[in-house]
């Protein structure tokens, strides 16, 4: 057969898709494109923008492009899912490690079709969680998921191996001569300038190996049975008029089809096609081989063609589907909110600069890690339960791996949904994300009557927020020694953390960046 | 006659380990000599300095005094031959614009760093800055006129830091110094006139600390033994003290315009001590005053003397 393979066709954009999601997510750096960066990516979730708009009590414009792919959804289907989603793309990938046998079914099949409606399920549990004001959606979002591990795992991984072998090859003498100019090229394109770690990686990793592994199970396990965005696209193509249409006269049930369907998406008897499951991989089309199979327009609302799709594959949730969920939801709400690190006045941990009042913050933040993979210093940090479960994968600032630059306010540029809001640098220079406190007992001048005068010497407010008095002190034999004993001028602190980061004491740094107070305070 | 050649194994072993040896000695070797090379101490001469004033501190007329200041010292041919490796070390430390003293004048290097091509050079330019590296470099000016005049201008790599040995070192036996400042040809030391918190004031000799590896905050202790100790460890050839604005409160990174004088001078000098010692003056300091001085003095690395000091003045 000469013709194309239409799904060679399709890989060829997925692939594409990918690279580009790729390209964005490396190119979200200093300095950042003209045109944006891969904010774009989360922005792509309409699932997103419903939770977030619900839990905000607004509504986000800045999810349109979430908004035109559920439109384009109820006319072409699920094109997203099986053509541009970075998650279906690596899971493509995956899954032929996996379940190199590409089962799309347990041994059960029945089994695997029932398993299909828990991704209602969870669509209507974050969005309801959402209307009572709890935004969990970006903990199980797939473009969430996918931009945050990549930023938080994959690449951080990558790069140190890339850096390792390098740092490797570099050793010897005459292979160094080859690998290093090819090594500072990738340094200034691709790879990371800063070496770069994230806490709470592992966390995230897990979440991630879990996903990709229940794959083993059958392909695409994540996207036929989990995926809330999925739910919602599933919902909108419906009514879609682009389809997968059979000739039933050419067709002789050979069932290739049935096999060769990733998403478990064609009727037992191979004739009948969900249109909420297919995700037009296109996969079928090449593995018929009596011509039996076409992709086209339906007329509009005439359900019946491509003849009856089997019970099983139709939308597939129940009332008591939806009674489950809002169970779930309602039960989550107090479990969510019920936590001692959940306080309405404060955070249990520092906020990237421009983030709203913490409870506003955690409406908004989608767990993207766009700011995380932005940060000059590799300072934000995804948070675990630290402040609460609702916090998971929000950026929190770490300032003893890195402190909030001044004259920088990248993570605000790319946040996708506001919950950072885009200062200008000279507000921000003056915006208060936590206050420095001085602990006097493992402070070098205070404890140990030697001078220092590091945190001062960084402290990048105009008129120090550190200062230095010189007094006179009895050390520890009994002599008296001139010492500079710093202080912090509380006022004039905005809490970027440069002090805790530069401070030469081991271990844990003798000053300490505490949470910003109240609300009021930002 | 037997035309076979036979390599016996076990010469043929000897070969291989000879070559081994070899491959791993040679540049433990050469690493060795470039330390020794390093740490010769700094020859004692250079107690002149040339001086040049400025109407303002405009990009032409920075550029107009760097040319009479090479002009003054006997032409950038003495300092700089075709085909060396130069390096330029301004203080590209934090992360803020050029308006405010807190890096060294991006036009000054812009200069520098062109005469420096023009005469066949090949420049590198650095810092290691305390703010984000890639954000200060292009806050400053300095990316830019690295650029501009055809220099290279990098990243420090943490992996290229060497232990050298510190001939009669006050506090620091050893430094980690960056392998370019090691390998260099010429080294240009081109600070900026700041005060500092620590130090009173950041000059020629404490912007070495620029150059150094590893957690620099055991160096406050005793800032003014450890700034000597920085200029026993490492060689420069040409210092340029952009004197052209300098910060009298709340440095070395801080203040804001009314903490800033226009002095509208650059020095030029071979040591690092007399530059120093002279711009301390501009301060309204007593060179003796600056402890770091005074232990140079009595090291007898250079003189701080303003009145023995042979100053040449010239003004654009």
């Amino acid at each position: 057969m000469n013709s194309p393979r239409w799904s060679t066709v399709r890989a060829a954009v997925q692939c594409a898709a990918w690279v580009a999601f790729i390209a964005l997510l490396i190119a979200t750096r200093d300095p950042l494109p003209a045109g944006g960066a891969s904010d774009i990516v989360p922005q792509m979730s309409v699932h997103l923008g419903i939770a977030a708009s619900f839990s905000a009590r607004t509504v986000l414009s800045a999810f349109l492009p979430g908004a035109i792919i559920v439109l384009a959804t109820a006319v072409f289907g699920r094109l997203f899912c099986g053509w541009l989603c970075p998650l279906g793309a690596t899971l493509d990938v995956s899954d032929r490690l996996w379940n190199p046998a590409k089962r799309n079914r347990l041994k059960n099949a029945e089994k695997s079709i029932s398993l299909k409606r828990y991704k209602y399920i969870l669509a209507a549990v974050s969005l309801l969680l959402a209307l009572s004001g709890i935004q969990a959606a970006g903990i199980i979002d797939p473009l969430s998921l996918a931009t945050r591990s990549y930023i938080t795992v994959l690449y951080p991984f990558a790069d140190y191996i890339v850096k390792g072998v390098f740092t490797i090859a570099g050793g010897f003498p005459l292979i160094g001569a080859i690998t290093e100019p090819v090594f500072s090229f990738l340094k200034d394109s691709v790879l990371d300038y800063n070496p770069v770690l994230f806490a709470n990686h592992l966390w995230v990793l897990l979440f991630f190996i879990l996903l990709l592994s229940l794959s083993s199970l059958m392909r695409r396990f994540w996207c036929q049975s989990l995926c809330p965005l999925g739910a919602i696209l599933a919902l909108s193509s419906r009514i879609s008029f682009f389809r997968r249409i059979v000739d039933t006269e050419k067709c002789t049930r050979c069932l290739r089809c049935v096999k060769a369907c990733r998403m478990n998406a064609i009727s037992d008897d191979g004739t009948g096609t969900s249109p909420v499951e297919c995700i037009q991989c296109l996969e079928c089309l090449d593995s018929c081989e009596y011509g039996a199979i076409r992709f086209g327009f339906i007329r509009a609302f005439k359900k019946k063609a491509g003849g009856d799709p089997r019970k099983s594959v139709r939308p597939g949730f129940s009332r008591r589907d939806v009674l489950a969920g809002a169970i779930t939801a309602l039960t989550l709400v107090p479990a969510f909110r019920l936590n001692a690190a959940y306080r309405a006045d404060s955070s249990a941990v520092i906020r990237p600069p421009g983030a709203l009042p913490e409870s506003e913050f955690l409406s908004l933040c989608v767990r993207c890690g766009e700011c995380m993979k932005v940060c000059p210093t590799n300072g934000l940090h995804p948070t675990f339960v630290e402040s609460g479960i609702e916090g998971m994968f929000t950026p929190r600032l770490i300032p003893r791996i890195g402190w909030c630059e001044k004259n920088c306010n990248l993570c605000m540029q790319v946040c996708p949904s506001g919950a950072l809001r885009p200062l200008e640098v000279p507000q921000k220079e003056t915006a208060v994300i936590g206050t420095a406190v001085i602990t006097r007992d493992l402070c070098i001048p205070w404890a140990e009557h030697r001078n220092c005068i590091v945190c001062e010497e960084v402290c990048p407010t105009a008129m120090k927020s550190i200062r230095l008095k010189e007094e006179t002190i009895i050390d520890k034999t009994g002599r008296p020694v001139k010492v500079k004993l710093p202080f912090v001028l509380e006022t004039v602190c905005i809490g970027c953390g440069i002090c805790e980061n530069k401070c030469p004491v081991h271990g844990s740094a003798a000053i300490r960046v505490r949470t910003r107070k109240t609300p009021a305070n930002i | 006659m037997n035309f076979h050649l036979k390599l016996p194994r076990r010469d043929f072993i000897r070969a291989t380990a000879g070559l081994l040896a070899g491959y791993i000695l040679l540049p433990l070797i050469t690493g060795k000599f470039r330390k020794l090379y390093a740490a010769a101490p700094m020859p004692l001469t250079g107690d002149s300095l040339f001086v040049v004033q400025g109407n303002d501190i405009s990009k032409d007329t920075i550029f107009r005094m760097i040319e009479k200041g090479f002009a003054g010292i006997g032409d950038v041919g003495r300092f700089v031959k075709k085909g060396m490796n130069v390096v330029i070390k301004p203080n590209i430390g934090w992360n803020s614009s050029p308006e405010m003293p807190h890096n060294t004048n991006p036009y000054m290097v812009e200069a520098v760093a062109r005469t420096c091509v023009r005469a066949g050079a090949r420049v590198t330019i650095f810092d290691r800055s305390v703010n984000s590296a890639r954000l200060t470099y292009r806050a400053s000016g300095i990316r830019q006129a690295a650029e501009n005049a055809g220099a290279d201008i990098v990243f420090v790599d943490d992996r290229k830091f060497r232990t050298v040995r510190v001939p009669g070192a006050l506090l620091h036996s050893t430094l980690h110094v960056y392998e370019d400042i090691l390998n260099a040809d010429c080294v240009i030391n081109m600070p900026v006139a700041k005060h500092h918190s620590s130090s009173t004031l950041t000059l020629s000799m404490k912007n070495l600390m620029g150059v150094l590896g590893g957690n620099r905050g055991i160096y406050h202790g005793d800032i003014h033994s450890s700034i000597v100790d920085f200029n026993k460890a490492i060689k420069v050839h040409l210092v340029i003290m952009d004197a052209t604005r300098i910060l009298l409160r709340h440095g070395p990174n801080g203040g804001t315009q009314r903490d800033v004088r226009e002095t509208k001078t650059i020095v030029f000098g071979t040591n690092p001590v007399t530059v120093d010692a002279f711009t301390a003056t501009l301060f309204g300091m007593k060179p003796r005053d600056l402890m770091f001085l005074a232990l140079a003095s009595k090291e007898g690395m250079g003189e701080i003397d303003t009145s023995r000091m042979k100053i040449t003045r010239a003004s654009v």
